[in-house]
């Protein structure tokens, strides 16, 4: 049909139309071939995602003796949204987390970025084996990694507190002003080697021909760094960036293990934490809905917000 | 191959989906209880959800009952995990037959309608082969809810080869004990404390206004009242704030490594903790072996004999089960059969609810491991003497979490005890608001 048709408009079409036609056809293919995941996608992400938007709008009504009667629901309206933003707990997790991630997140991507470069200069040899090193961390979960490192905070049993306490240190990495950087800690322990393999495969497929030029210019290992190679990893760095972003505000699985060794962590520690323990330990799978929709749009924001903030500085720039 | 219109339907079908969905949205257990028809001969399967080690006594049962089997399938202990599975499994209507529920638990799955109404299948019969109070903690309006299994008359643990060598008095008042642990801390050169202060346990701090007489929970009504600040309270808080304030606790969390290794080494010389405490002691600290001995409870008036409970649970049925009536037959069995006690003692999983004649049970042997000490007959005379009209309610789960999010923040140097109880007093009430509850403060 599209043949016939195209076919009988081929002569007069103007250069426009003729490419939104060659664009046309490929689109319809290309939503079969995309079938699949969107299928997945809708079922794993969209329908959560508008189940937890309209269970956010719900709560229990209770009647009977104490309210222990047969329990009803009700629409609640914005009531779920207004109680998750009345706890001051919850905002404070927010801050908490946005403090954890202004400073863990340049932190591990500096790091990253410092790793990546190294091994750009060293033998392939030794890269390759340097790089499964830095990168083995990733490789373990957070859960495991999260009990490894709370053995090496918990005083008594540690062998850093010990060699600390030998030099008349008394370091209390699980207390209340440092259990969030002992976070950050293994945070960092665990995902900087997975952002650095994102930035050296940037970096690998950075053409040869543009350092040998630098290198004609007479440009050393320090310029060729910071005049060819950032630069030109820019939107491995963006990425890693994001994601760091998107995770640091979903942190959940290291202070949920933590919590069990450090009573400050708090039931509210993140915004994350909180939602779980309100779905799952208070059984009011509605008020965490509504948090966990509040966290959604905050890591939204954020991220667009960063992603437009590099784009227009980018743009600025190619001007 | 889908036409744009095929996929646009599709799409606003799978989008309608939730809202579908929503009108089957439940409030509490997405299915209920039903009995299925027994047909002879064919076995039933029951599973049971616990992080009590009972798998002993479970196995003497299926040996003896071939028709009904039992699997035992262990979650994390109460909110560390297990509880929320349970809250899952009955949101997602393929709950267990069988719970570990703590009694402090039971008010809470009572609001989601996550029990079975053992009344309605004969329960109140049973009603004579267990303690009253402890029977009392599963009854909700005049119905059964849960059987009783064990409870944690507390007691004060202490190693008497410590006090002896420091010749420091075993404390009989609460007077006492903080000049016991002035001492500890001072003859032992710092290294030693008489207890240590878990920083985020509330139900063990409870235990103290439970002795002294506080009432945290009650109802008027169908009102909840919540009086975490009441005087009795308050002067529980003030005595403990003394002894963070001064150093004379072990700022440790309890049942981790770091407390376990200060059992293990006498870094802590005392424990005041309920009576389930023995297991935990004699498996993390064998070491210790004849060093233990168990005092009551130290207390407010010279020569009383006032005491609390920390701990206790029940065997429930989930709501949502297809056996209650098999269930009920297990769980029954479990808490009161004299061959399954013994195995549930050796295990220790606490003080058993069911009404049994000390002398006649293994639990009033002199023990080794505490010097040749029939210790429970201490344990025995605090459980006879706690103040049964204590009360839970129905968000204690979250409402103690701000209780020990405050006292860890006093722990760690911010503020008092004293501060902390007023504070999560009005958090307490908002709880049970945020439930549709009617609440209110005290004072």
């Amino acid at each position: 049909m599209t043949t016939t048709t195209s076919g009988g408009k081929r002569t007069p079409a103007p250069p426009a139309s003729a490419a939104t036609r060659r664009r046309a056809r490929p689109d319809r293919k290309a939503w079969r071939f995309l079938a699949p995941f969107l299928a997945v996608y809708v079922f794993a992400m969209i329908l959560p995602i508008l189940y937890a938007l309209y269970q956010s709008l719900l709560r229990v009504e209770r009647s009977g003796p104490l309210g222990l009667g047969e329990p009803s629901v009700g629409f609640a309206g914005l009531d779920n949204y207004a109680l998750a933003l009345q706890q001051t707990a919850f905002l404070e997790g927010f801050g908490r987390v946005l403090l954890f991630g202004a400073v863990q997140v340049p932190v591990m991507l500096l790091l990253a970025l410092t790793l990546a470069l190294l091994l750009d200069q060293v033998s392939d040899r030794w890269a390759s084996l340097m790089r499964a090193a830095y990168f083995l961390p990733y490789g373990i979960p957070g859960v495991i990694a999260t009990l490894l490192w709370g053995f090496l905070y918990v005083p008594g049993i540690s062998p850093i507190n010990d060699l600390l306490g030998d030099m008349g240190l008394q370091p209390d990495f699980l207390g209340y002003d440092n259990v969030l950087w002992s976070l950050a800690n293994i945070v960092v322990w665990e995902f900087a080697g997975y952002n650095m393999l994102v930035i050296v495969a940037q970096l690998k497929s950075i053409p040869q021909e543009l350092y040998e030029a630098a290198r004609i210019d007479g440009a050393g290992p320090w310029q060729t760094a910071l005049r060819i190679k950032i630069p030109l990893i820019r939107p491995a760095l963006v990425l890693t960036c994001v994601f760091s972003i998107i995770g640091t505000l979903q942190l959940f699985a290291e202070p949920l293990v933590l919590k069990k060794l450090a009573p400050a962590v708090t039931t509210d520690f993140t915004p994350n934490l909180s939602a779980y323990f309100d779905a799952f330990a208070n059984a009011n799978v509605y008020l965490a809905a509504a948090k966990s929709v509040l966290l959604a749009v905050v890591a939204m924001v954020l991220s667009f917000g960063f992603l437009s903030l590099v784009g227009r500085g980018r743009k600025g720039g190619d001007r | 191959m889908p036409t744009r219109r095929t996929l646009l339907v599709g799409a606003a079908a799978v989008a309608a989906a939730p809202a579908l969905a929503a009108c089957g949205e439940q409030a509490g257990a997405a299915r209920t209880t039903r009995q299925a028809p027994r047909s002879p001969g064919r076995r039933v399967d029951l599973v049971f959800w616990t992080w009590v080690p009972l798998q002993k006594a479970v196995a003497l049962w299926n040996r003896t009952h071939p028709d009904i089997h039992v699997t035992v399938q262990t979650v994390p202990a109460n909110t560390s995990g297990g509880y929320q599975k349970m809250h899952s499994s009955l949101k997602a209507g393929d709950p267990p037959d069988l719970a570990q529920v703590e009694y402090y638990a039971l008010p809470e799955f009572m609001l989601v309608s996550g029990l079975t109404d053992l009344t309605a299948y004969g329960a109140d019969k049973l009603k004579g082969s267990y303690v009253d109070w402890q029977w009392q903690q599963g009854v909700f309006a005049g119905r059964t809810y849960a059987l009783p299994q064990a409870s944690g008359p507390m007691g004060f643990f202490y190693r008497a080869d410590l006090f002896e060598r420091w010749d420091v008095e075993v404390p009989r008042t609460w007077d006492a004990f903080r000049t016991a642990a002035a001492q500890i801390r001072k003859r032992s050169g710092g290294a030693s404390r008489i207890s240590a202060f878990p920083p985020a346990n509330a139900q063990w701090f409870a235990s103290f206004p439970w002795q002294r007489g506080a009432h945290w929970v009650r109802t008027e009504g169908d009102t909840w009242i919540v009086d975490l600040a009441s005087p009795e309270s308050l002067e529980v808080a003030d005595f403990w704030d003394g002894l963070v304030r001064d150093g004379l606790i072990l700022p440790t969390q309890d049942a981790q490594s770091a407390f376990f290794k200060a059992l293990q080494t006498g870094q802590m010389a005392g424990w005041p903790g309920a009576q389930w405490y023995d297991a935990l002691i004699r498996g993390n600290a064998p070491g210790t072996k004849g060093k233990w001995r168990v005092a009551e409870l130290p207390q407010w008036e010279r020569g009383a004999h006032a005491s609390a409970n920390w701990g206790g649970s029940a065997t429930a049925i989930l709501q949502g089960t297809r056996h209650p009536a098999e269930a009920l037959r297990f769980a029954h069995w479990l808490n009161t059969d004299p061959d399954s006690i013994e195995l549930l003692v050796e295990a220790g999983y606490g003080w058993p609810a069911a009404e049994l004649d000390l002398a006649d049970s293994p639990l009033g042997e002199p023990s080794d491991f505490f010097g040749g000490q029939a210790y429970n007959e201490v344990f025995q005379i605090s459980d006879r003497n706690v103040d049964t009209t204590w009360r839970f309610g129905p968000t204690t789960t979250q409402s103690y979490a701000h209780i020990q999010d405050n006292i860890g923040r006093v722990v760690a140097g911010h503020g008092t005890i004293r501060d902390a109880l007023k504070d999560a007093e009005t958090k307490f009430v908002d709880d049970l608001k945020a439930k549709g509850l009617k609440a209110r403060s005290a004072r």
